[in-house]
């Protein structure tokens, strides 16, 4: 072995693992994280499959004959299902039964239904299948949205095991914005969006955190270097100071903004591909494409988003001596951002209990991917909410980072992890 | 002659230490005016609550007779503080460091230019000017930022260890652009140093600082005479009971 390594080896490690910076940051903070996904996860999957099977199937009977009674009846041994007879899919929609049933999908047992079942069994002949129209609702939440929509279809292939093979199969449809899109499948659609519902939070996770270190290594490269004591002691209004550093911040993270809303739009529009299904799915025909209003709204929450991450960032560089000081400062609010745009993800937020959606909301992180989801479904007054309260909170961080930039504290502030008092360094006495 | 600085009973507390305690001293126009002492005396305190950078706990401070608190704004405009160990923007030229720091104390372009210009010539690092500073050496660095603090001529330059850490030649390019231009232009100069005889042959007056007071104060030849020394080291060994 080489003379010395194990020496050097022990010094590094004392040396690394006595660093509560690396401590929190490598141990502490994956030792959180994860655990707090998995639960995240695990709740996700739950409250899927709990809704699914708490959710009342609204059957359309327009077929009133014994197989569609058998169906029904079938139905019934898994599902709790609500039965009407003769109305069209449309009048569902247009009179609001889903909510009224409580329900985010319906079947339709169409009128030849029966006469093609007994055909199929009773007459042999195998080329005359039966069809059931499924329509589903399209609600734009999480990974796990479409598990309601997948049991029917498990649901109809274990009819098909029981009575003929392959005699019954089914339509989808998807409902959008209270129109029937025919062929659209819901679980299509829904894979389809998932890009969407993962791109946009880990692009913002990644702009956002590079942003902030930018802002804090800017503010931190000027107490290392000591070109901020000069540049307290120019004639020159200290929060003009703060602003400069703010504003060219602002500048790139504007062009961070757009560069995203550009890449994002591209990303929506190009997805149009048939994948799965016979028919193509368009989502700008479908009206899943934000509205230029929607754009610039998401554009404004994310810019307001990125400055007060950016102010926070200003002000947590403060209190470290040097630009590792900063970094590893700033590391520490990575927790406020990844964990919203990982449980968004996962989770739609209309269906969180009260108190993890007020946290959520809380978060003024989360407002941009709340709102890219909102934008989609045209849900303008919840985005605009979230821009207000980001832009108050922004507020609140700007003046006390003013506040810091106008005393002493921009020079002296430090954040201490050892004991609490201990001396001063030779600096601030000498 | 009036006064440049004046400081009364100063004190500036962090927490529990004592940086500067009950400190008083004054400089005269025109005047290099030598701040010496061991590490964690409150030199740097000290310049820090002169340039406007710290408040005093209590106690007040003059500059030409303008409140270092109260008045630090207009303050600001006639001192010039030279950080110990200070850098520069390492991704601007030398010229572009000198133009971002001299349109804070210029009103004009041409007020700009020649500060720019003044700035050129007591550096002394010609060409080297249009380099990134990140490519300067300590001893280039530190004449940039010494051409920075004197280039808008003021009032009062408060100068941290001005050649600490340089080799000969740059140190001695630094104490003679400071020995020269101030008395060329009637700068009153603030210095601190650990640099005994630096201090010695730059300043007309000095101040030996320990443990935030001033002990003794004068011109080196009398505090010498006084203390039978052959040089200031030596003063401040027995002002402090140390020899």
């Amino acid at each position: 072995m080489l003379k010395g390594f194990t020496t050097i080896l022990v010094k590094e490690l004392k040396e690394l693992m006595r660093d509560p910076k690396i401590l929190i940051g490598m141990i502490v903070l994956p030792l959180v994280i994860f655990p707090v996904m998995g639960l995240v996860m695990g709740y996700a999957v739950e409250s899927a499959q709990e809704q699914a099977q708490k959710a009342t199937l609204l059957v359309i009977n327009n077929d009133g004959e014994d197989w569609s009674q058998s169906f029904i009846i079938y139905l019934n041994r898994t599902m709790n299902v609500a039965v009407l007879n003769d109305i069209t899919p449309q009048e569902v929609v247009t009179q609001n039964l889903l909510t009224e049933y409580n329900s985010t999908q319906f079947v339709e047992i169409p009128p030849d239904f029966s006469q093609n079942m007994t055909q199929h069994i009773d007459g042999g002949d195998w080329n005359v299948t039966a069809m059931v129209n499924v329509y589903g609702v399209f609600q734009g939440g999480g990974i796990f949205s479409n598990i309601g929509s997948s049991s029917f279809n498990a649901f109809v292939n274990g009819f098909n095991r029981a009575v003929a093979p392959d005699v019954v199969y089914t339509s989808q449809s998807t409902i959008i914005k209270g129109e029937i899109q025919k062929g659209v499948d819901p679980a299509t659609l829904s894979g389809l969006l998932l890009s969407q519902s993962i791109a946009l939070p880990i692009t913002l996770m990644l702009m956002l955190t590079y942003s902030m270190q930018i802002a804090a290594t800017s503010v931190a490269m000027e107490k290392e270097e000591k070109t901020l004591e000069t540049l307290l002691t120019v004639p020159v209004d200290r929060f003009a100071i703060l602003m400069g550093k703010v504003s060219s911040t602002i500048i790139v993270a504007g062009v961070a903004a757009v560069t995203v809303l550009v890449g994002y739009n591209y990303m929506l529009g190009s997805i149009t591909l048939g994948i799965t299904t016979a028919t193509p799915i368009d989502l700008v025909a479908l009206g899943l494409v934000p509205s230029p209003l929607g754009y610039a709204l998401l554009g404004i929450s994310i810019f307001v988003t990125l400055l007060s991450a950016l102010a926070l960032a200003v002000i947590i560089s403060a209190f470290s001596e040097d630009v590792r000081g900063a970094q590893a400062l700033v590391g520490y609010l990575y927790p406020i951002i990844f964990v919203p745009a990982m449980v968004l993800i996962y989770l739609d937020i209309n269906t969180l209990p009260l108190a993890v959606k007020a946290i959520l909301y809380a978060i003024p992180y989360s407002h941009p991917i709340i709102a890219s989801k909102a934008i989609v479904l045209g849900d303008y007054t919840k985005v605009i909410f979230g821009i207000i309260y980001v832009a108050a909170f922004t507020v609140v961080i700007m003046y006390i980072a003013s506040r810091l930039f106008a005393t002493e504290k921009i020079l002296t502030a430090k954040l201490k992890f050892k004991r609490r008092g201990s001396k001063k360094t030779a600096e601030q006495q000498e | 002659m009036g006064l440049a600085v004046e400081a009364k009973a100063l004190v500036k507390q962090f927490g529990n230490i004592r940086a500067l305690d009950e400190l008083s001293f004054h400089i005269k126009q025109g005047e290099i005016f030598g701040l010496i002492g061991p590490n964690g005396a409150g030199k740097t305190t000290t310049l820090r609550a002169i340039s406007t950078l710290m408040l005093p706990t209590s106690g007040s401070v003059e500059i030409f007779g303008l409140d270092t608190v109260n008045q630090a704004g207009e303050v600001r405009k006639i001192i010039s503080y030279l950080p110990e160990e200070a850098g520069a923007y390492p991704n601007l030229s030398g010229n572009e460091y000198l133009e971002f720091m001299a349109k804070f104390n210029t009103e004009n372009q041409n007020e700009l230019r020649e500060t720019i210009k003044e700035a050129v010539k007591i550096s002394g690092l010609g060409e080297r000017l249009k380099d990134k500073t990140k490519t300067y050496s300590k001893g280039m660095k530190r004449r940039l930022l010494v051409a920075r603090a004197l280039m808008t001529r003021p009032k009062l330059a408060v100068l941290d260890e001005p050649a600490s850490g340089l080799d000969v030649l740059h140190a001695y390019h630094v104490r003679e652009i400071i020995k020269t231009y101030v008395k060329q232009h009637g700068v009153t100069v603030l210095l601190s140093s650990h640099n005994m005889l630096e201090v010695e042959y730059l300043c007309d007056r000095v101040a030996l600082i320990n443990k935030g007071k001033i002990v003794v104060e004068g011109k080196p030849d009398e505090l010498k005479k006084k203390y039978q020394s052959q040089n200031l080291e030596e003063v401040f060994a027995k002002v402090i009971g140390y020899a």
